[in-house]
């Protein structure tokens, strides 16, 4: 049993291709055995079945991309952090790449419990009609509040949604949202796209930014 | 170039992946994946799995020959696997054949397909998946333009079923076939000519089987009056291949993004069993036993945990506990990865107390939940009868043990439907469950779990039960409700299968050529993905035989002739029908054999491999 306090490495990731498939469960295991893999000095959880300790902010829906995910995880021993992007890296399967990587303070608050929002990027398949989507849009936003059914319960959009902005681009017309991502309100695009009458697969979702509180003020991404 | 080139079919499946149920399923890009530029190779071989990704993926036997076909350096593997339903659908609406994961190629763009046929219940699969890779199903009607369809695997010892589907079938142990079958391949290649000659070719290969070069005649009542092998220099019986010297274990394992059944490295510690039970198809078609040493495993698992990460290994054999080295293996795998938090599956053990020891070594490296015992029958004379001699002392003592050492739950194994079972042999599978319970709770009290695990048996191709009929339906059925009616009062859980249910692997693994036309009908009647119990279609089975004009029951429900001619009779395992029939006979007069390796009793292994023998310094087999 190792008393030492641990190192807590926070990196941020951008997670693409084949792997926008690998659900968020997936992913946190995937991570595991990369980090076993790379032979880092992992702090373990006490207990008959000990497993690494490692946190990731937000679960990324399946198929999206994304360059701003965040996952802490903690080492038994500090080592140089160009070291650990070193070795991390070279253990994780090519759709996934570090963007950054830094040291925080084990008394700092957890990815998930300071997460805000979330910023996306959505592009969309050239046969849609992107005026027509803008348009929907704008009379969508126009209403009172916009009842969206999941399983259980009804979510009101229009509170989960921040702000909408469309883009001229060389590909045509992309559109940018910047969701709530709280563990009690969470904000997802495809459903507010399934709304405007698109199906999955018609539109591409990126994550750009992950927002978190005040206590750190900062957006990523 | 058609429009289905690798860049293509991913545009394709940009879209169609969003529709279905766990995409990650067809994407492949896993850890240790080899990805080979497809025109720096000549030869390329697609290896399916005929069931899903979650199911296949994990399949040693297919990553051992990825693995090897992949350290060729004029070769490439890529992988397949069936398509779920859903998939299936936008495969087809979509017109995308189905593809390899690694580079998204078509399958019939491969030279060689390859299918492991593990068990039966997936052979409509390989119908279905040639079909979608748009490859004519009979074997027949495939020209030189289409890729070479071959199969090996555990059901293959008894090919006849598959026999119109598949060109040429690996008889034995793969590793060396591959690449002698890939090799012959190439040299076909080399200048146009029919395909006629690549078989011919094949067939000269010991261990290699096709179809297509032997006649089945039939007798008057169905019966299957000859066989034979029209083409000259064929094999008569094809003799299955072996490996005198296990090879390395592989060590290069995929890590699969999404989850499977099983998420860990599995390294053989041994082939090949000597205990002689009677229903048993792989102790009896994998003879003769070899052992992996102590050093070799070591560095097998060290290096399989490297390379995944994984967090869990399987010691794999058929009886680990008879492994003559397993007390070394199990104190060198603690000592080694004690500190590193690494599960250990150790599976297939004993029913002997020293099974409890082996797992008590591994500590806190042991899989947490249960442990499991087999006995397999519950009287002494049946379990006599399946020669599986155990006295219940021994199995009672043994569970004492399990939980005095802290297991709190115990899961049994049993069978029914066995040769000459009677009611009073099923009423004592109840009878020693709920005994065992009791010694549970008075050890442990009421945290006590003992599950009941009742599988039907199904008499397999080279085993001394072979000749046997199964139970009709209805009688298992009554077993099956006194046992369900038991375990509920008694509160021990049970698991079973329906009889409905073991129908198709009956059938499938006792039947003969005549067959095809029935899982060729069935396959047209919408069957596919069979093995799951909730896709299962009994009826499209049903009516498959119906329009063949065939009888199911010709099958399952009649003795064999002693001296019929078997479908399976020109596959040889190199043990003689003279010794399965010997131990027939012992059986039906109550007497058992001890385990072969204390005294050999010429089952045709060394007759048929005994030259092969390395020296007993150099590498332990089981027989003399
Ligand atoms: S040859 Fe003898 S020792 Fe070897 S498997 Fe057969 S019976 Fe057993």
């Amino acid at each position: 049993m190792n008393n030492t306090p641990p190192v807590r490495i926070r990196v941020q990731f951008s997670k693409d291709g084949d792997l926008r498939f690998t659900g968020h469960l997936d992913l946190q295991r995937l991570f595991e055995r990369a980090l076993r893999r790379s032979g880092l000095p992992l702090r373990y959880s006490q207990g008959f079945n000990p497993k690494a300790r490692l946190s990731i902010a937000s679960a990324l829906p399946l198929g999206f991309s994304s360059e701003a995910e965040f996952l802490d995880f903690w080492l038994d021993t500090e080592i140089d952090l160009q070291e650990v992007q070193q070795r991390l890296s070279a253990a994780l399967p090519r759709d996934i790449t570090i963007r950054h990587i830094e040291a925080v303070p084990n008394q700092a608050p957890s990815l998930q419990s300071s997460l805000l929002a979330s910023e996306y990027h959505v592009s969309f398949l050239p046969e849609i009609d992107t005026q027509e989507v803008a348009a929907k849009l704008s009379a969508l936003l126009a209403r009172e509040s916009i009842p969206f059914s999941r399983r259980a319960k009804t979510v009101d959009l229009k509170d989960l949604l921040l702000a909408a902005n469309w883009q001229r681009t060389a590909e045509g017309l992309e559109l940018s949202l910047r969701m709530k991502s709280t563990p009690e309100a969470n904000g997802r695009p495809d459903e507010l796209l399934s709304l405007l009458g698109l199906t999955a697969g018609s539109y591409q979702v990126r994550r750009t930014a992950l927002i978190f509180n005040a206590d750190e003020m900062t957006k990523h991404g | 170039m058609t429009n289905n080139q690798p860049t293509n079919i991913n545009k394709k499946l940009e879209k169609i992946l969003f529709s279905v149920e766990k995409p990650g399923r067809y994407v492949g890009g896993e850890h240790n994946q080899v990805r080979k530029d497809w025109n720096s190779v000549k030869t390329h071989i697609a290896l399916v799995f005929p069931d899903i990704y979650d199911l296949g993926q994990p399949n040693l036997g297919l990553a051992i020959l990825y693995d090897i076909v992949n350290q060729q350096p004029d070769m490439l593997a890529e992988r397949a696997y069936s398509p779920w339903v859903d998939m299936e659908a936008q495969l087809r609406e979509n017109k995308i054949p189905l593809f390899s994961l690694e580079s998204k190629t078509p399958l019939n763009k491969f030279d060689i397909i390859g299918f492991t046929l593990p068990y039966e219940q997936i052979y409509t699969n390989v119908l279905n998946i040639l079909d979608l890779s748009g490859v004519p199903l009979l074997a027949s009607e495939r020209t030189a333009e289409h890729p070479l369809i071959i199969a090996g695997g555990q059901a293959c010892y008894n090919p006849e079923p598959m026999a119109d589907f598949i060109d040429a079938f690996a008889i034995g142990e793969g590793e060396e076939l591959i690449l002698e079958i890939s090799r012959a391949y190439q040299e076909w290649k080399r200048y146009p000519s029919p395909r006629l000659e690549l078989f011919q070719a094949l067939a000269r290969i010991p261990g290699v089987y096709v179809p297509s070069f032997y006649e089945v005649s039939y007798a008057e009542d169905g019966t299957i009056h000859s066989v034979f092998p029209w083409m000259q220099g064929v094999a008569m019986p094809v003799k299955k291949r072996i490996l005198a010297r296990l090879p390395a274990p592989t060590t290069r394992f995929l890590v699969p993004n999404v989850e499977t059944v099983h998420d860990r490295i599995s390294v053989e510690i041994m082939r090949g069993c000597t205990r002689g039970c009677r229903f048993c198809h792989a102790g009896m078609v994998n003879r003769p036993v070899r052992e992996r040493s102590p050093e070799e495993i070591l560095t097998a698992v060290q290096a399989g945990l490297d390379a995944t990460g994984y967090e869990q290994v399987g010691l794999l054999s058929l009886s680990s506990s008879d492994h003559t080295r397993i007390l070394d293996i199990i104190r060198e795998v603690y000592a080694r990865f004690k500190d590193s938090r690494v599960q250990v599956n150790l599976p297939s053990l004993r029913i002997a107390s020293f099974s409890v020891d082996l797992m008590d070594e591994l500590k806190e490296l042991r899989p947490g939940g249960g442990f499991t015992l087999a006995p397999e029958a519950a009287t002494e004379r049946m379990r006599a009868i399946i020669n599986k001699p155990l006295d219940e002392a021994v199995i009672l003592e043994t569970a004492r043990t399990i939980f005095e050492h802290g297991w709190l739950s115990l899961k049994l194994y049993f069978m029914i439907g066995l040769p000459q079972e009677t009611m009073e042999d099923v009423q004592a599978i109840l009878d020693l469950a709920r005994r065992i319970k009791s010694i549970g709770k008075s050890i442990k009290g009421n945290r006590v779990r003992v599950h009941l695990g009742i599988a039907t048996f199904i008499p397999k191709p080279h085993t001394p039960f072979q000749w046997y009929s199964i139970e009709d339906a209805q009688s298992l059925q009554s077993k099956i409700d006194l046992l369900k009616e038991g375990t509920r009062r008694a509160d021990i859980k049970m698991t079973y299968n329906p009889p409905d249910s073991t129908l198709l692997e009956s059938w499938l693994s006792r039947g003969d050529r005549r067959l095809g036309a029935v899982i060729l009908q069935a396959w047209k009647n919408g069957a596919r993905l069979d093995a799951w119990t909730e896709r299962f279609n009994v009826t499209a089975w049903l009516d498959a035989f119906a329009a063949c004009g065939i009888d199911p029951d010709f099958y399952t429900r009649r003795q064999r002739g002693l001296d019929e001619i078997l479908p399976w009779d020109h596959i040889s395992t190199g043990v003689s029908k003279r010794f399965l029939l010997t131990d027939l006979r012992l059986s039906q007069a109550g007497k058992t054999r001890e385990d072969c390796r204390n005294t050999c009793f010429n089952c045709g292994i060394l007759d048929a491999y005994g030259s092969l023998k390395p020296s007993e310094q150099e590498i332990y087999w089981g027989c003399p």
